[in-house]
């Protein structure tokens, strides 16, 4: 195809600058942050959101009316501005050292409109309007977070966001970036932030003993924080819109069949049940099923990873089952694993490395998520999308919250899967269900 | 335990010698006088009231004689008064304060010169052992040009870093003098290391709008003690122009000097260089006799250019690479040490009471005639001063004139905060270091304060300074919101 050859020939984001931005008050020396061991589990990954804004949100912004505010932002999450060190007994922790944050400004040939209508095309590009972050090599001098601020022909601008997962999850790196917004719109947050205890074991169950399915230990990483795939992986995102979410409720059951079934639920059945259907060997059976059940408000606190993990195990033909049982099962049968990977990094003697997401097939339920809070000049982005870096071979499905049109919010879907899966999935949910 | 004892009882006693010895020596003149008086007082009233009416009658003055006498007495009088160097004053003085938004911690600037440096991990090693035994704090700032990875230099940036930290500097000096621009007589601008086309003094007068017959001038190259060499140019220049205001701007525009290379001998100056800058109001105008704050004593500038080692110890050349730095050699301290040496001994006799120099003359003579191995004595000059503010070009510099001039932690404390908090400002940190000393509170009507300053030919100059009225703690300046935090210990080492 002409267009993709042509983008492989040069990239539409180009003029790359890179500068840093520290907090404007000093943390103050011997300020060790300890990580939790859920937060050195996810340390593989990297979460990625960019957030497109059309002109009017960004007219008469320059880089200095960016950047000066975000002095005072940092100093509210320090955390994010520090660097990892290693203790004497080689656990990570991060020293809140003020290295800052980095920021890469660039431009882009294309409009926020024709960036937004390429998105049905292969590989979602959405990766380059976000730094491509991996901690490591040199572990104790690598950012945490990077911003990028890309600027489009249209005049419209995008904020990607990059941010390491050990620091916190996605509802953590959208209310850092929210509050960005509202540094620039001048309400100042008064508290300073409360770092938030983890209750021991969040899930009732550690009566099972055993090993968590939902981690996968890999190859020793060294201090180059990323594991390499064993087949190519692809990214792609669609749009689902309200219109397109009643329809498949009324057609997938009954009103009294549901009584807490969310969308999350509905769409991850779904997408499950078509890729047993793609792949010989009808798998997977185990799911990890990723929620935000219990830190509901993230505003004003230090980011955290406080998302559950739980595993849900079909003992049916999941190709072949009801899409509402499925749905269902996701619901009420999964099993919270938080305290087991807790067990298991305690012990974790020797360091071993492991990967959450795409262990097994994940999927990742954002749809509470404030992902239109951030506002320049009191404007919402006109469409948000975020990503997982790092993500291992069995794959990874985001649901999130969708951008205001008419008719409601749809929710936005994205899924990282092996590169030969995502064109036969394409074709089963246009097919079957007239998605993506 | 008694040992002791008889020591600290022979240092007791050698400390009252010592003392009489120096009020003895110090006073001699009025101790001399008051035996002379007390004569004449005595035989006065010996001799009567009668006697001494008599005396004076048969003096037989006539009116041509008084007359002549009045006329040499006024005539002497106005030679004396013509003769006398103008005093100088020193109104005020505003320091430069960078934004937090410049802001450089230790840990991104180690992190920006690895990324830099990346293919010479030597070089990235070196400089982080610079940095750690540097003596900066984390609050030192670098204008934003030189926040991007690699640094973006262009005329534009230095030009922009240029009018900020001036005209920041100059307006702040208004504000706190009420002087407005068109009273401006003398305009001296000093910056070493930026040089545009027209210069930096044409630049303020351009802002401000300053008279036609302003005489302006602006001193490129002269190195950190810059400074110093415009307050003697302005000094001069008032001598001639009577009624006059002079103002110097001091300032070191970093932008275009960030050294891109990786030679050691090159590196250090990027690892103290920071932002800063400062405006001096001075007069000869006896109005401003009552509110200025200091008065300009003495400025004695040496320079050691003559001798090869000197003039090649700060160097700014191209490396193997092609990419312009300053070396800085080996033998910095043993210049800087020596260069210090001359200075001193044309200041001594100039400030140190007469006791010191009597010491000084004695041993000297002595060494001389009879035993060169005797210790060459080491003026006192804490006696000479009550405030120090050295140069703080690097901790390295405050250590060694420390030592050499056997100051106290507490005299040299201005100079170590100063390098702490605004790092290497060049030739304005002598403006940062009085800041510092007023905003404690310490600095007393009739105080005298030397400043020292060294820089690239290699030259040393000294200004001595003699507060003109009590000054109180200021609420505006530069140390303003951390003073209550300073002194800091500085560590030896600072883990990165």
């Amino acid at each position: 195809m002409p267009t993709m050859v042509a983008a492989a020939m040069e990239s539409p984001v180009w003029g790359q600058k890179l500068s840093s931005v520290v907090p404007a008050k000093v943390t103050g020396d011997n300020k060790d942050f300890e990580l939790t061991n859920m937060d050195l589990a996810m340390k593989l990954h990297y979460i990625k959101g960019v957030y497109f804004f059309q002109s009017e949100a960004v007219q008469d912004l320059s880089v200095r009316d960016l950047k000066e505010p975000m002095f005072q932002w940092l100093e509210f999450s320090f955390t994010t501005s520090g660097r990892i060190r290693r203790s004497e007994t080689g656990r990570p922790f991060i020293k809140c050292n003020d290295g800052g944050v980095r920021i890469v400004e660039a431009n882009c040939d294309k409009t926020i409109d024709e960036w937004l209508a390429t998105n049905d095309n292969h590989q979602s590009p959405d990766h380059l309007l976000a730094y491509n972050q991996v901690l490591g090599p040199d572990l104790g001098f690598s950012p945490l977070v990077f911003v990028q601020l890309t600027w489009f022909k249209c005049g419209g601008m995008s904020v990607g966001l990059s941010w390491a997962h050990i620091l916190g999850d996605a509802f953590s790196a959208s209310a850092f970036i929210n509050m960005l917004g509202q540094i620039m719109a001048g309400q100042i947050p008064s508290k300073s932030f409360q770092v938030h205890n983890p209750k021991k074991s969040e899930s009732p169950n550690p009566s099972i003993p055993g090993k968590p399915f939902s981690l996968k230990k890999v190859d020793p990483v060294g201090d180059c924080w990323i594991t390499a795939n064993n087949r190519k992986m692809e990214t792609h995102c669609f749009h689902v819109t309200a219109k397109q979410l009643h329809h498949i409720e009324s057609t997938t059951y009954q009103p009294s069949q549901i009584d807490n079934i969310s969308c999350f639920e509905i769409l991850s059945a779904i997408i499950w049940q078509s890729l047993s259907k793609i792949r010989e060997d009808s798998g997977p059976r185990i799911v990890t099923i990723c929620t935000n059940d219990y830190l509901k408000m993230r505003e004003n606190e230090m980011p955290t990873n406080g998302m559950t993990l739980s595993t849900v195990e079909a003992d049916f033909s999941v190709s072949k089952g009801e899409i509402v049982e499925l749905a269902k099962l996701i619901a009420e049968k999964r099993m919270p694993e938080n305290g087991l990977i807790e067990e298991l990094l305690q012990g974790n003697e020797e360091g071993s490395d492991f990967i959450v997401y795409g262990a097994n097939l994940t999927f990742v339920d954002l749809e509470e998520a404030n992902l239109y809070g951030l506002k320049l000049k009191g404007k919402k982005p006109v469409f948000v999308n975020y990503t997982i870096n790092g993500v291992g071979d069995e794959g990874t499905v985001l649901i999130l919250p969708g951008p205001e049109k008419e008719g409601g919010k749809g929710k936005i879907v994205t899924m990282t899967l092996p590169e030969y899966q995502i064109e036969k999935l394409k074709n089963i949910l246009e097919n079957d269900w007239n998605i993506a | 335990m008694p040992p002791i004892l008889p020591d600290f009882s022979s240092s007791v006693k050698l400390k009252y010698v010592k003392l009489g010895y120096q009020y003895l020596v110090n006073h001699i003149l009025t101790l001399m006088l008051i035996p002379v008086m007390a004569g004449i007082l005595i035989q006065v009233l010996r001799l009567g009231p009668e006697e001494i009416v008599n005396l004076w009658n048969s003096l037989h003055f006539d009116l041509v004689q008084i007359l002549c006498s009045c006329f040499f007495v006024i005539f002497i009088a106005t030679v004396y008064f013509m003769s006398k160097p103008r005093s100088i004053y020193l109104v005020d003085y505003a320091c430069y304060k960078p934004p937090v938004t410049c802001r450089v911690p230790f840990a991104t600037f180690m992190e920006h010169s690895r990324l830099i440096l990346n293919n010479n991990p030597k070089s990235v090693e070196f400089q982080m052992r610079i940095l750690e035994r540097s003596g900066l704090g984390e609050e030192t700032c670098l204008p934003p040009a030189i926040h991007y990875i690699p640094p973006a230099p262009t005329m534009e940036a230095s030009r922009g870093e240029a009018e900020v930290v001036i005209f920041s500097a100059m307006d702040s000096l208004f504000k706190k003098t009420g002087l407005k621009p068109k009273d401006i007589d003398i305009l001296i601008v000093n910056c070493s290391l930026f040089s545009p086309t027209p210069s930096l003094s044409a630049m303020v007068i351009n802002k401000y709008k300053l008279r036609s017959n302003i005489k302006s001038f602006n001193l490129s190259g002269m190195g950190c003690s810059a400074g110093l060499i415009s307050i003697d140019l302005a000094r001069d220049l008032l001598q001639v122009h009577p009624n006059s205001n002079a103002v110097v701007v001091s300032t070191e525009i970093i932008t275009p000097n960030y050294y891109k290379g990786n030679e050691r001998a090159m590196l250090l100056p990027n690892c103290l260089f920071r932002m800063g800058g400062a405006a001096i109001l001075l007069s000869n105008r006896g109005s401003e006799r009552w509110r200025a704050k200091y008065r300009l004593v003495h400025v004695v500038r040496t320079h050691k250019g003559a001798d090869d080692k000197a003039y090649r110890c700060v160097f700014e050349e191209e490396d193997k690479e092609g990419k312009v730095g300053i070396s800085l050699s080996k033998d910095l301290m043993a210049i800087a040490g020596e260069a210090l040496k001359s200075n001193i001994t044309t200041i001594g006799p100039l400030v140190l009471p007469t006791s010191e120099q009597l010491l000084f003359l004695l041993t000297l003579i002595g060494r001389k005639i009879f035993n060169p191995k005797w210790k060459p004595y080491i003026p006192d000059f804490k006696q000479a001063f009550e405030h120090f503010c050295i140069h703080a070009g690097g901790r390295a510099v405050i250590d060694e004139l420390q030592k050499n001039l056997q100051l106290s932690a507490e005299h040299v404390e201005a100079s170590r905060m100063t390098l702490h908090r605004f790092g290497n400002t060049s030739s304005s940190s002598l403006w940062y270091e009085m800041s510092y000393i007023e905003a404690k509170g310490r600095m007393k009507k009739g105080d005298r304060i030397w400043q020292i300053a060294f820089g690239s030919g290699f030259k040393c100059n000294s200004a001595v300074w003699k507060c003109n009225r009590t000054i109180k703690t200021p609420r505006d300046g530069p140390w303003m919101d951390c003073i209550d935090r300073y002194p800091v210990y500085i560590p030896e080492v600072v883990k990165l």
